[in-house]
This record gives C-alpha cells, sequence and structure tokens, in this order.
C-alpha cells in the first residue's frame, strides 16, 4: 500500500472514525469532544492539503476493490474531487468551532457532532468517490446522517420539516439508483473520466441515455434544490443554525451540484450531453431555479427562510454554468461551487448569530443591529453584496467568468438571467442593509444575551469573520494559482477537452 | 519606479487603512481628523507623477492594471482636491451623531473614487465604481431623515440598474475586445456588432451617474440631503465618475458617429437647458445647485456628443472636456460648501463673503478672467460649426450661449435662495478653511494645476480681453431677467 493510494482513505477515515468516538464519548466530556472535533477538522484539511498539492503537480490518488465481481468501491482524488474536498474540509472546521459555540449548554451533544462528522465524512465520500455506485453510497448516506441533525431540535416543526427532507431526498435516492441500475445494465460499471463515455454513441442508445440523464438530474436535482424539487429546502431551515450551514453551503445542496457536475462531465461527457440536446433543457431549468428562488426570496419576513430562496436561486448558477459547454463559461459554474460556499455560509453563521445573541429571526427585528453587533454585520454585508455579485467579491468573478463564458457560445440570453438575478438579490438584501446600518433601533431585542466585552461568543464572531474574508480574498487574487478561479481553470483545462 | 508604484498603491491603500480607526468608538475623535489626510497620495500622484505611470498588479481580480494618463492626471488632481477640502471642511462640520459610521462610508466612497480614476483595467475600474456607488449610500442617507432615507432609496435603485448596465455593456465589450484592458474597448466598441446595444447600455449606465436627462431624477433628491461636504463630492467628483466611464470605454476617435452624436448634443442640450428651468423654481440652495449640475452635465454631455460625432477632434475635445470638468468641479464644491457657511455680523464682511461666495457661481457662467472664462474660450475654440458637419452641429455656439445664460439664472437663483437661508454667526475654523481652500482653488489655483497638454494654448489673457464682451452678454441678459423676475415678485 503506497502513500497515494492511503490519502484519499486516510481523507474519508478522520472524520468517519472521529464520529465513531464522538458518539461513544459521555455528554459532559465537552472539553475533549471539542479538541477531538478540532483535530479531526484541522487533520483532514491538512490530508486534503497535501492532496491538493499532489493533485496540482499531476500526481493521483486511487484506492479501490471489488464489492461483487462488476460493482467497484472507487475513492479518487482529481482536481474536480478536491474542489469539493478543499471546500468541505475548510468550512468543517469552521462550522465545527461555531457548533461548538451555539450548542454550548444545550441536551444531546454527543449525538449531534457524531451525526455532524458522520455527514462530513459522507461528503468527502461524495468529493472522492470514483465511480456512480460509490457516490451512491456515500450520497444516501448523507441524507441519512442528515436527518437526525435536521430535526435536533425535536420540536414538532423540525419533525415535519426533517419528514418532508426524508421524503423528498430518499425518493430522489431512489430515482437516482434506477437511473444508475438501468446505465449500469447497458454499459457496465462506469468510473467518472474526463471526457465521458459518449461522445461517439449509436443513434439508438440515445433515447434511454436521455432517459436515463433526465432521471439523474432529477434524482440528484433533489439535493441541488432545482424547482420544482427544492420544496423540502426552506422548511429545513428550522434546524439549527450551524446545520443550516452545512446544508446550504457545503454538504446537502452541493452533493447535489456536485453529482450533476460528474454525470455531466465525467459520464455523458459535455460535448455529447451538448450534441444530445440535454444541456439545453437543463440550463433552462437552470435559469427558471434562478429567476425563481430570487423571487420567492423577495417575499420572506423570515430571515433564514429568505436566505435559503436564495440558496434554492444560487445553487443553479453552478449547473447553468455547466450548460455554457465553453472552457470560461463552465469555470465559471465551477468556481461558484466554492464561491457560493463561503458567501452563503458567512449569511448563515450571521444569521445564527442574530438568533443566538439577540433572539432576532424576522427582518424586521434587524433595525439598527449594526451597532449592537458591527462585526457579525459587517462579516453579513460583505456576504450580501458577494451574493447581489458585486466586485470585486467572490460572487463578482463567479458573474463576470460566467457572463463572458455565455456571450463567447453565443447564450446571450444568460447575461440576461444573471442580471434579473442580480437585481432581485440587491432588491431582498440592500434592504436588509438599511436596517442594520441605518435604521434606529426601536423596540428592545426580543431575547438579548450579552457575552462581556464582545458583542457575542468568540466562537460565533469569528468563523463568519473568517469566511467575509476569504470570500474577500477569493475574490481579489482570483488570479493567483490555487485560488478557487485558477483551479476551477486547471479543472476545465484537464477535464473538458474543448 | 518604485516610489511612483508605492504612490500609486498608497492611494488606496491609505483610505482602506484608515478603517481600523473604526475598530474602536473612542478614536472615533481621531478618524475625524483624520479625513483630510485620505486623499493626499491620490494628489501628490496626480500633481507629480507622469502621464505614464502605471502599475501592473497581476494577481488582482482577472489581472488588475492602475496608472495615470493625461486625462487620468487632471481627473485624479480634481477628485482627490474635492475630497480634500471637503475633508478638511467635513472636520468642522461633522456632529458625534453617528460620527463613526460616516467616516467609514467617506473612507470608502473616496477610496472608489480615486480607484476608479486610475483603474486600467476593467474589473478594477467596475470595482471601484461599485465601491463608489454602495458606499455614497451611506453618505446620502447619512441624517436618517425621511427624506433622506427616500432620496437613498431612489438613488440606489437608479444606480443598481445603472450597475447592471455598465455590467452587461462591459461583459460584452471585453468579449468581443478579447481583454481585460479598458484600452482596448474602444476600438472593440468601435467594430462590435452590436454596437448600437453596447453603446447604449454603456451610455445610459455611466449617465445614471452622470445625470442624464431622464436618468437624473436621484440627483436633485440625494445630492442636497446628504451632509454638506458630502454633497460637495457627490456634486463635483462622483458625478464625473460617469463622465469618465464614458470617455475610457466608447469608441471616441474610432469611428464618427453622427447619429450619437446628434442624440447626445439633443441630450446634452435638454440637460443643460432644463436643467436650469427646473433649477430656478427650487427654493432650497443645495438642490439648485444640484439642478445647476445637472445643467453642467449637459454642456459636457454635448461635448461628449460631438467628439463621437467626428473621430478628428475627440483627442482636443477630450482636453478641454479634463478642463472643463477641473472648473466645474473646484466652482461646485465650493458653492455647495459655502451653503453652510454662516454670514459674519459686520456688514463689510457680508459682503466680503457675498462675493466669494458668488465668484465660483460667475465663472460656471463663464465671467471673464474666471476658470470658466477658459474652459468655455476653449470649448468655443473647437465647436465651431466648420469644424463638424453633423446635423447638429449649427447650433451648438447657439446652445452653448443658452446654457451660459442658464447657468447665469441658476446662479441668481441660488444666491437669492441663499440669502434666505444663511444665518448669521461664527464657522468653526475647518470650516472656514475648507470653504477658503475650495475657493481659492476654483478662482486661483485652477491657473496652477496641471492642464491637460492638448488645450489649445494657454495664452488666455489677450483671448479673453478680445472675447470680453462675448463671454459677458449671457451673464448681463440673465442678470437682466432676474432682475426683472424679482421686481414683479416684489411688487406681487
Amino acid at each position: 500500500m503506497t502513500l497515494s493510494v492511503l490519502m484519499p482513505v486516510f481523507a474519508l477515515m478522520t472524520s468517519l472514525l472521529a464520529s465513531v468516538v464522538l458518539f461513544a464519548l459521555p455528554e459532559k466530556g465537552h472539553r475533549l469532544r471539542t479538541i477531538i472535533n478540532l483535530a479531526a477538522a484541522i487533520l483532514k484539511i491538512a490530508l486534503v492539503g497535501v492532496m491538493i498539492w499532489g493533485v496540482a503537480q499531476g500526481r493521483e490518488y486511487e484506492a479501490a476493490f471489488t464489492m461483487v465481481p462488476g460493482v467497484e468501491f472507487v475513492l479518487r482524488a482529481d482536481a474536480l474531487s478536491m474542489l469539493f474536498a478543499g471546500l468541505s474540509a475548510l468550512l468543517w472546521l469552521l462550522t465545527t468551532i461555531y457548533a461548538v459555540g451555539y450548542l454550548e449548554d444545550s441536551p444531546n451533544r454527543s449525538r449531534f457532532f457524531g451525526f455532524f462528522s458522520l455527514c462530513v465524512a459522507s461528503t468527502m465520500g461524495i468529493a472522492l468517490a470514483g465511480n456512480l455506485f460509490t457516490f451512491f453510497l456515500f450520497y444516501e448516506m448523507l441524507t441519512l446522517s442528515t436527518y437526525p441533525l435536521v430535526v435536533h431540535r425535536g420540536t414538532t416543526k423540525a419533525l415535519r420539516a426533517g419528514r418532508n427532507y426524508i421524503i423528498y431526498t430518499l425518493t430522489g435516492g431512489a430515482v437516482l439508483l434506477f437511473a444508475i441500475a438501468w446505465l449500469h445494465g447497458l454499459v457496465g460499471d462506469l468510473r467518472f473520466q474526463e471526457g465521458g463515455y459518449f461522445s461517439d454513441i449509436d443513434p439508438s442508445m440515445q433515447g434511454p441515455l436521455t432517459i436515463i440523464f433526465v432521471l439523474m438530474i432529477v434524482g440528484l436535482g433533489v439535493k441541488a434544490a432545482l424547482v420544482p424539487f427544492h420544496g423540502w429546502l426552506p422548511q429545513a431551515m428550522v434546524a439549527p443554525a450551524p446545520v443550516s450551514a452545512l446544508l446550504h453551503a457545503v454538504a446537502v445542496v452541493k452533493a447535489g451540484a456536485f453529482g450533476i457536475i460528474r454525470v455531466v462531465f465525467e459520464i455523458y461527457g459535455l460535448e455529447a450531453a451538448k450534441d444530445m440536446g440535454l444541456l439545453a433543457g437543463l440550463s433552462v431549468v437552470a435559469a427558471f431555479t434562478i429567476i425563481y428562488g430570487s423571487t420567492r426570496a423577495l417575499y420572506q419576513v423570515d430571515l433564514k427562510r429568505r436566505l435559503a430562496f436564495s440558496t434554492v436561486s444560487q445553487v443553479s448558477y453552478i449547473v447553468l454554468g455547466l450548460c455554457l459547454f465553453g472552457p470560461v463559461g463552465v469555470a465559471g459554474g465551477l468556481v461558484h461551487l466554492v464561491h457560493q460556499g463561503i458567501m452563503k455560509i458567512t449569511l448563515f453563521f450571521c444569521a445564527g448569530n442574530y438568533a443566538e445573541t439577540l433572539g432576532v429571526h424576522r427582518i424586521d427585528e434587524l433595525d439598527g443591529a449594526g451597532k449592537r453587533m458591527p462585526g457579525t454585520s459587517v462579516a453579513f454585508t460583505l456576504g450580501a453584496f458577494g451574493m447581489i455579485g458585486a466586485p470585486p467579491l467572490a460572487g463578482f468573478i463567479t458573474k463576470w467568468t460566467m457572463g463572458s463564458g455565455a456571450l463567447a457560445v453565443g447564450m446571450d440570453w444568460v447575461v440576461a438571467v444573471l442580471v434579473i438575478s442580480s437585481l432581485l438579490n440587491a432588491a431582498y438584501f440592500l434592504p436588509i442593509l438599511h436596517r442594520l446600518w441605518f435604521a434606529e433601533q426601536c423596540e428592545p431585542w426580543p431575547h438579548e444575551r450579552r457575552w462581556g466585552r464582545l458583542e457575542t461568543s468568540a466562537w460565533l464572531l469569528w468563523p463568519p469573520l473568517i469566511t467575509a474574508a476569504l470570500m474577500l480574498v477569493a475574490g481579489l487574487i482570483a488570479n493567483l494559482p490555487f485560488s478557487p478561479l485558477s483551479w476551477a481553470e486547471l479543472i476545465v483545462a484537464r477535464e473538458v477537452a474543448l | 519606479m518604485f516610489a511612483s508604484n508605492l504612490l500609486l498603491l498608497l492611494v488606496i491603500i491609505l483610505p482602506l487603512a484608515s478603517l481600523l480607526l473604526a475598530l474602536r468608538p473612542d478614536w472615533q475623535q481621531a478618524y475625524r481628523y483624520c479625513l483630510p489626510l485620505l486623499p493626499l497620495p491620490a494628489l501628490l500622484a496626480g500633481l507629480t507623477l507622469g502621464p505614464d505611470a502605471s502599475l501592473e498588479l497581476p494577481g488582482l481580480l482577472l489581472g488588475g492594471r492602475w496608472g495615470l494618463d493625461e486625462l487620468r492626471q487632471v481627473f485624479l488632481v480634481l477628485t482627490a482636491t474635492l475630497w480634500l477640502v471637503a475633508g478638511v471642511f467635513a472636520v468642522g462640520y461633522l456632529k458625534v451623531h453617528y460620527l463613526r459610521r460616516f467616516c467609514v462610508f467617506w473612507a470608502l466612497t473616496l477610496a472608489g473614487n480615486l480607484g476608479l480614476v486610475m483603474a486600467q483595467d476593467i474589473a478594477s475600474f467596475y470595482s471601484f465604481f461599485a465601491l463608489m456607488t454602495f458606499a455614497g449610500y451611506g453618505l446620502v442617507v447619512h441624517e436618517g431623515t425621511g427624506e433622506a432615507n427616500h432620496a437613498g432609496r431612489v438613488y440606489l435603485t437608479m444606480a443598481v440598474v445603472g450597475e447592471m448596465a455598465i455590467l452587461s455593456g462591459l461583459l460584452m465589450a471585453a468579449q468581443q475586445a478579447g481583454s481585460g484592458l479598458l484600452a482596448d474597448l474602444p476600438a472593440a466598441v468601435a467594430e462590435a456588432d452590436r454596437r448600437w446595444l453596447i453603446m447604449l447600455l454603456l451610455l445610459s449606465g455611466f449617465g445614471v451617474k452622470a445625470g442624464l436627462p431622464l436618468l437624473h431624477f436621484w440627483l436633485p433628491l440625494a445630492h442636497p440631503v446628504a451632509p454638506t461636504p458630502a454633497s460637495a463630492v457627490l456634486s463635483g467628483a462622483m458625478i464625473k465618475a460617469g463622465l469618465l466611464g464614458w470617455l475610457v470605454t466608447l469608441p471616441f476617435g474610432e469611428v464618427s458617429l453622427p447619429g450619437w452624436g446628434n442624440a447626445l448634443v439633443i441630450l446634452g442640450a435638454v440637460g443643460s437647458l432644463g436643467g436650469a428651468v427646473l433649477g430656478v423654481r427650487q427654493r432650497r440652495p443645495k438642490t439648485v445647485l444640484a439642478y445647476s449640475s445637472i445643467s453642467q452635465m449637459g454642456l459636457m454631455t454635448l461635448m461628449v456628443g460631438a467628439a463621437l460625432a467626428n473621430t478628428e477632434y475627440a483627442g482636443p475635445l477630450f482636453a478641454v472636456m479634463a478642463l472643463y470638468v477641473l472648473h466645474h468641479g473646484l466652482a461646485k464644491g465650493s458653492l455647495f460648501l459655502s451653503t453652510a457657511m454662516a454670514l459674519p455680523a459686520g456688514r463689510g464682511g457680508q459682503w466680503l463673503l457675498w462675493l466669494l461666495i458668488a465668484l465660483p457661481g460667475l465663472s460656471l457662467a463663464g465671467l471673464p478672467f474666471t476658470s470658466g472664462a477658459a474652459s468655455k474660450l476653449a470649448m468655443k475654440e473647437l465647436l465651431k460649426p466648420g469644424n463638424f458637419e453633423f446635423a447638429m452641429a449649427p447650433y451648438l455656439p447657439m446652445l452653448m450661449s443658452a446654457g451660459a445664460v442658464a447657468t447665469m439664472l441658476l446662479v441668481w437663483r441660488f444666491l437669492w435662495v441663499q440669502r434666505a437661508a444663511a444665518s448669521v454667526g461664527s464657522n468653526p475654523a475647518f470650516m472656514c478653511l475648507g470653504w477658503g481652500l475650495a475657493t481659492a482653488g476654483s478662482l486661483v489655483l485652477f491657473w496652477w494645476l496641471p492642464w491637460p497638454g492638448a488645450v489649445p494654448n494657454k495664452a488666455w489673457l489677450a483671448t479673453m480681453v478680445h472675447e470680453a464682451w462675448s463671454l459677458f452678454w449671457p451673464i448681463l441678459a440673465a442678470t437682466v431677467i432676474a432682475a426683472l423676475a424679482w421686481r414683479s415678485v416684489k411688487q406681487r
């Protein structure tokens, strides 16, 4: 066994083992639990960091064995998996820090952190999965490990949201499984491969392959919250803030979007998917989702619900980017996987801070919050501007790259979609910013807690500040190597021979 | 080389670093006194660096490049000077109420305004432009009144729509150019299949900032409600960012576009005369001044139209526009600051103050031996009917004269309502200093500041004596009209 085989296994095992240990820990072992959590998260960042460096140098990491004849279990680190793994490893650490502060003194922390780690392990598995079968395995594991997190509070509302979540995602999973099995029956076990498999396909196969593609997109689209499969997401925001952050930025919706990327790039191949007319349909769905999510977000009065609909909209940027089938546009979609993650996690951290510190959940209660919580509000402001796509933040890089890519391939209407979406984003974020900074506080905060000198607990304050800074940096240095944009361009250069 | 790079970096880094002073509430007084320092590197850069200073920042955004050229140098000097005098004024003007917040938005808006002048790549330019726009909102709504919030909402709505038009236009132009540098855009736009669409997007997007007629609605609302030093930079410097946006992106000197020229000359005339018609009906000094800015930007739009119509004259017209920008910015800054000045008790002092308040106004109208006269003569020299052939060209001299009459009427209206609004008392020293510097800038420093090299000639004295009557009659005409109007009001 060489190191190149072991690395992906280690990366997966850190959170898996951490999860087992955390389940076993007694409820009171707060300090030990925190140490284990943070140690595992830091170790994972180191492992992923090494692999990112290696992949950049052209090294390959792969571990594979045969489960039953014809079905392989494959873990593999390539440029694409590192995009997702890097994002989730980094944000896992920050979310863990945040969750430690957020769940201070609340019951069932062992259970929470156990499933939390399991969820991150699944995400890592999804990122590293080397074929559809392995991908599906972790995809379902993610569903099962997030359910306890969604219903963590145990309220009726949480349980209802959880039930809804599980119905949506398990149904989606079943559809996906059906599609994978069908494909397996047609062409056998397919590893993810650069350029895909179906570039010169028998015309007779086109019918079934089209249906399989649609089924796969449906199965993955549930998690990616493509309209009309997005219903679970706004409800699931009853979960504690760190879980929402994880759901919206790192794990669940991203798993769906990442799956779509894999299927389009490495099973069908971009060129084939385009020639079969599959991308055209997908782009319409994505564009509709972008506009629909933003429009719905406008009408929400609950802060987290508004953010949830914003996620519906923003994740489809990634999907729309893929449909631009040129190197620039595709890079724009890929990079949004990272950009949307950092921006949205910032916003959810901040929403959690307002809720935990001031007891504020509704947008109209935020008047004057900037004065009381300047750090959180600065982070929120940056996050909101990022979402609008204001330069020089990460969101602008996405928008500019996607817009250029769309024009390059003659899909000018995409620019219109981006502009409309930006306007809608401005319409639902800027009023919040006005309330934060320019409105006078009229009523006392609904449920205020004090933490000495700081505006809130340091565990809660630093994560959004760090992610906000990352978002700024990701935009500012987009042209340097190892920036998200450069990495996305590297992926495009390697994966898509256009 | 190193020193010039450092200076260019400092232009942006200093205002951004000043944000650190906002970290603690008890530093806010210190922050207030730092405001005048923030534009100093920019002023220094504008005055000392040559027109070919440039700084490559390959890692920034999508590949950054900052630097100066003849046009940008003038814009930078003007912008920095105005922010400097307004900053000095602000030290005396600001109250403790939300002082820290004001300083933060001031520094951010300033960084955006200076940065967009220096930026030579599209992404930096658009970033700084957006920074200025969004941070400017904080200056507009600072007072927190219902009126300010309303003005802020209109400002922000129009600004965001404008930003989107700019973004789409820049995207299409950049795609056509295959480059991230602003310098490559004009040629690419000139050759683009959808030139009309790109030009329409850029003209209207930047037109929101420049107060183009029908895109101007936010301007008379937002410029007056802001605290006075902020009004001065909004109307003196930030409004010019829209003009600069046009100058660096539209296909000047590449292809003659008489159609666009006609349209812009008509729009400019509408702005220049319409702004005056609306402005003389206002009752508040700052609102009159805001309409005067729309009117003045109309004259500049006129020149933009002429420059688009005829490639040959684009270069010389750029120089004249830069001169006009310098003149108008300084004069308008001084006028805005003067609205907050209290009159001294003594009669002699009052007369002196009124004279100093009125002079920049008279300069706007083109009084001989003022900066306005210099700019107008330079403009006249170029806009001779023989030089141009597009349909609106024969009307240019007439429009300019009408513009001068309109301007003078607005100045009289301003003095009239300012007299009613002015109080008697003493002014904080920093306010006197800031306003004094602005006025000195408009009346005296203008002649020393670096002018664009291509301005026809600097031997103004003889020309001005020669042309005195042509400069003076519009002022006289407006004064007669104003006197008649005043009498009719008095008799009623």
